[in-house]
């Protein structure tokens, strides 16, 4: 149980940056995707590898079956959002882009749900906006 | 490894001209400055430090000064340009260059008149911004 393991985990606050970090590149990919950056998004995918492995080092002094747990969705999430990467180069569409971002995301939830929720990131947060306000 | 730039170093405190150093930072590897709030009074011989302090993602930064009626125009040309900063951009009061994560870069400028100037990064310019106050 995700709660279990919340009251166990040794670095709660990295963890939960690292699980931000993973949102905020998913949130990158799509507005690169929504403004047809398509360029960008390769950009996009080393990121998310990045944030990928902040979350492995967070995560490093934990029980090992709960690591091979962790792993395993997030191998699924980094491969997701690379077949993302590899669409965009292929032959760009931003439907179907943001189609299989969508498939990622929920890969990428998955992995969140083996954290307790208050350390879980809104996917659908916008960033907190600094300074003044859009005209 | 630590890289240091410094741009605007030709730049000396005239007479009484009071010198502010200001800092400010990335906030780890989010997008976010911090602090994001700065206070300067007008007319100061500002030396300010950005700090990269992320650790993990590659995505670079800068600080960028700008006016408060000009702020969206500048953030969209950034997000059609990459983030690419023109040289002369009338729109900017002063930048500094790049910054790799775990780097610092410097910039030195006079304070503009009173008043409350927005700055942001220039690769994420719509969510990474912050106020410079300007006081008398």
């Amino acid at each position: 149980m995700a709660s279990t393991v919340a009251a166990q985990l040794k670095s709660p606050d990295d963890v939960k940056t690292s699980l931000r970090l993973l949102v905020q590149v998913s949130n990158d990919f799509k507005r690169q995707i929504s403004a047809k950056n398509f360029a960008r998004i390769p950009h996009e995918n080393t990121e998310y590898t990045e944030a990928a492995d902040a979350l492995r080092s967070a995560i490093k002094d934990e029980p090992a079956d709960f690591k091979a747990k962790v792993e395993t969705r997030l191998k699924g999430a980094v491969a997701a959002f690379q077949k993302v990467s590899d669409m965009s180069a292929d032959a760009p569409d931003a439907d179907k882009l943001m189609a299989e971002h969508d498939k990622a995301v929920t890969t990428m939830n998955a992995v969140f749900d083996l954290f307790p929720p208050d350390l879980k990131p809104d996917p659908n947060a916008v960033p907190a906006r600094r300074g003044p306000p859009k005209n | 490894m630590l890289l240091s730039t410094v741009l605007g170093c030709g730049l000396k405190p005239t007479p009484k001209q009071q010198v502010v150093d200001l800092y400010t930072g990335s906030d780890g590897d989010l997008i976010a400055f911090r602090p994001d709030t700065l206070t300067c009074p007008t007319g100061a011989l500002v030396r300010l430090t950005f700090h990269h302090a992320g650790r993990f993602l590659s995505a670079r930064h800068n600080w960028v000064l700008t006016y408060p009626d000009k702020m969206e125009a500048l953030s969209k040309d950034y997000l059609d340009n990459d983030g690419v900063v023109p040289k002369g951009d009338p729109r900017v009061i002063a930048a500094t260059p790049m910054c790799d994560k775990g780097g610092k870069v410097m910039i030195q400028f006079v304070a503009p008149p009173p008043g409350d100037y927005p700055f942001l990064c220039s690769t994420h310019s719509e969510d990474m911004r912050g106020i410079l106050h300007v006081t008398k």
